[in-house]
């Protein structure tokens, strides 16, 4: 009697789990690779080196976490280090590592001397074959300490035939009391740099296609203008005027950005060419078009229309011509982000009062949902892989920076100080 | 005689005393109401003099004229930059004022609520800034003296969820920038 009606409540739980992912609008992403699985063993002092452990842990587990971050390596839990002997560097046993489902190891040592320079020595093993595959020293000061686990992760991907995301920045605006100001950090959300300094309201920044400059918008004349914020020089530049001016998106392409601008009275979407400083109308409607969005090929534009009554998503191509609407369902569409692989465009809808992150894969037409029931989600940008975005939300309350995975997965906060919005991930790193 | 007389004393006395506990039963305790002071200013020969609208042009800064709202603001509804019937009257009685000081210049701020993106929400505003620009062009101020910008969701004027606060953050400001 006990074991059937277990196995009816099982039952039960069966059939409302059914129902319960019918009704789910998500659909995930199958990515067809399987991750490789990693061990990472302490690192070892060299002989010479200061026993600094604080120095040691932070690059060992900022390392542990871009990893575990990829979702292209998976990590050998830590306890299973412990069935078998001890790491050393020196005599390596494959067939322990082996044992635990190890594929590759990563072996690390540092040497910190007097004056906290660092060095961290890299050696990358494939278990099965016992084989070295590469290997590489890092020097610098002991605060660069999360940088080099940053580069080492990057490393391994490269060398795996992916995508560098890990030495990344994402800008965004940060806001302290009234002050709204642009801030460029890691992209685990560390080492925050604030790059704005004026008490204007500065708003939707975005990277330049080399990563080097930051254009974006600010109240500084009464108006919102666009304006380029050189990182390297420090100089800033204005670039428009009359009506608003926002939204900029470089192209991945060539010497061009895409903008809304209602210099002539309408919002509308500009093309700039940045040598000439010319510019090119695209649209012409009465209605609002905005937010302009380049594919990654530099041929298409998606963008956010009110033509046919309610905000939606569109895509054109470069030119202005061959306008087709991507978003059919729902009320109110913004905020597209075209994914590095063209597959795919993330974007905001509103839902009855909620707002939440949406991706929609050009391919399939398949729609997914990555945010759920938690605050209101706005502003996704792709990581430089494709394989994460990061994204507003209030659901603490206060606005902050969160990571996402493309199936909805993993999401992770990133920023808890003053409130944050607009995010914009750095675009693929050369 | 006597015995009659003292009976009816007695009956007399019976029925006064009779009388009597009725009248106490019927009193019933008096409610005063609190002391109430009247106070009045006192009259003093200087009267506050009530400016004209003129005199208060001419006396009051820009910063005092947009803090006093001299300009009211006008209201939206949900997603829209139509101008409402019921907001109709009070640009009126800005295009009167306007019109009425012809080195005026102003700015009209268009706003929006929370709920929509930072985009949408920036084009939305420069909408409903506009459109309030076309009324009063259409009561006859000269276009060339009305600039335009919108906040989109940036500068809510109050904070909260609900539809009243909602509603008095979508709005069209018209602020004094030269007189």
């Amino acid at each position: 009697m006990k074991i059937k009606l277990t196995i009816l409540v099982a039952f039960v739980f069966f059939i409302s789990g059914q129902l319960s992912s019918q009704e789910e609008i998500t659909i995930r992403i199958k990515e067809g690779m399987p991750m490789i699985p990693v061990a990472l063993p302490d690192f070892q002092f060299t002989e010479t080196s200061l026993p600094n452990n604080e120095i040691k842990n932070m690059i060992y587990e900022t390392l542990w976490k871009d990893l575990e971050f990829s979702r292209v390596f998976k990590l050998v839990p830590r306890e299973h280090y412990s069935y078998i002997s001890r790491f050393n560097a020196n005599a390596i046993n494959f067939k322990d590592w082996a044992s635990i489902q190890a594929n590759i190891l990563i072996s690390g040592q540092l040497e910190v001397a007097a004056d906290e320079r660092i060095i961290f020595s890299l050696k990358v093993y494939e278990v099965n074959s016992a084989r070295f595959i590469f290997g590489r020293n890092y020097g610098g000061k002991k605060d660069l300490g999360r940088m080099i686990a940053h580069k080492v992760a990057d490393e391994m991907m490269k060398h795996f035939g992916e995508k560098p995301l890990f030495t990344s920045k994402i800008v965004y605006v940060s806001e302290t009391g009234s002050d709204k100001e642009i801030y460029i950090m890691d992209y685990d959300g560390f080492r925050p740099t604030r790059i704005t300094f004026n008490n204007y309201i500065d708003m939707l920044p975005s990277w330049s296609a080399n990563n080097e400059k930051i254009i974006y918008t600010a109240y500084r004349r009464l108006n919102p203008d666009l304006y380029i914020f050189d990182i390297y020089s420090g100089k800033t530049e204005l670039l428009s005027s009359g009506g608003v001016n926002y939204a900029a998106d470089w192209s991945p392409s060539a010497d061009q950005i895409v903008y809304t601008s209602s210099k002539n009275g309408n919002t509308e979407i500009y093309l700039k060419d940045m040598k000439t400083g010319q510019d090119k109308r695209l649209t012409f409607n009465p209605a609002i078009d905005t937010s302009p969005c380049w594919s990654p090929n530099g041929r298409e534009i998606a963008f956010t229309s009110q033509r046919n009554g309610t905000p939606q998503i569109y895509v054109m191509d470069a030119e202005g011509s061959n306008i087709r609407r991507i978003t059919t369902e729902g009320s109110y569409h913004d905020s597209p982000a075209w994914s590095p692989d063209g597959m795919r465009i993330a974007y905001v809808s509103r839902i009855e009062g909620r707002f939440d992150i949406y991706v929609f894969n050009l391919k399939s037409n398949d729609i997914s949902k990555l945010t759920e029931n938690a605050g209101r989600n706005e502003n996704p940008s792709w990581s430089p892989d494709g394989r994460h975005l990061v994204f507003s939300s209030n659901r603490s309350g206060k606005y902050q920076l969160y990571l996402v995975d493309y199936d909805g997965r993993n999401i992770r906060q990133i920023t808890s100080a003053g409130e944050n919005k607009m995010p914009k991930w750095q675009k693929l790193l050369k | 005689m006597k015995k009659i007389l003292v009976l009816f004393v007695a009956l007399s006395l019976i029925l006064l005393l009779a009388a009597c506990g009725k009248k106490a039963a019927k009193v019933e305790p008096v409610k005063k109401g609190p002391v109430v002071e009247k106070v009045e200013e006192p009259t003093t020969l200087v009267e506050k003099p009530i400016l004209s609208e003129e005199e208060i042009y001419q006396q009051k800064t820009i910063e005092e004229l947009n803090k006093y709202q001299i300009l009211k603001m006008i209201n939206f509804d949900f997603d829209k930059y139509q101008v409402r019937e019921d907001m109709k009257s009070i640009i009126q009685a800005n295009a009167n004022w306007i019109l009425k000081f012809s080195a005026v210049q102003i700015l009209i701020e268009g706003h929006c609520d929370e709920r929509g993106t930072i985009e949408y929400n920036i084009a939305l505003g420069e909408k409903r800034a506009e459109a309030a620009k076309n009324y009063l062009a259409s009561l006859g101020v000269n276009a060339a003296k009305i600039k335009i910008v919108s906040y989109g969701k940036s500068k809510p004027l109050v904070q909260g969820v609900d539809e009243a606060t909602y509603f008095q953050n979508r709005r069209a400001e018209f602020v004094i920038t030269k007189k």
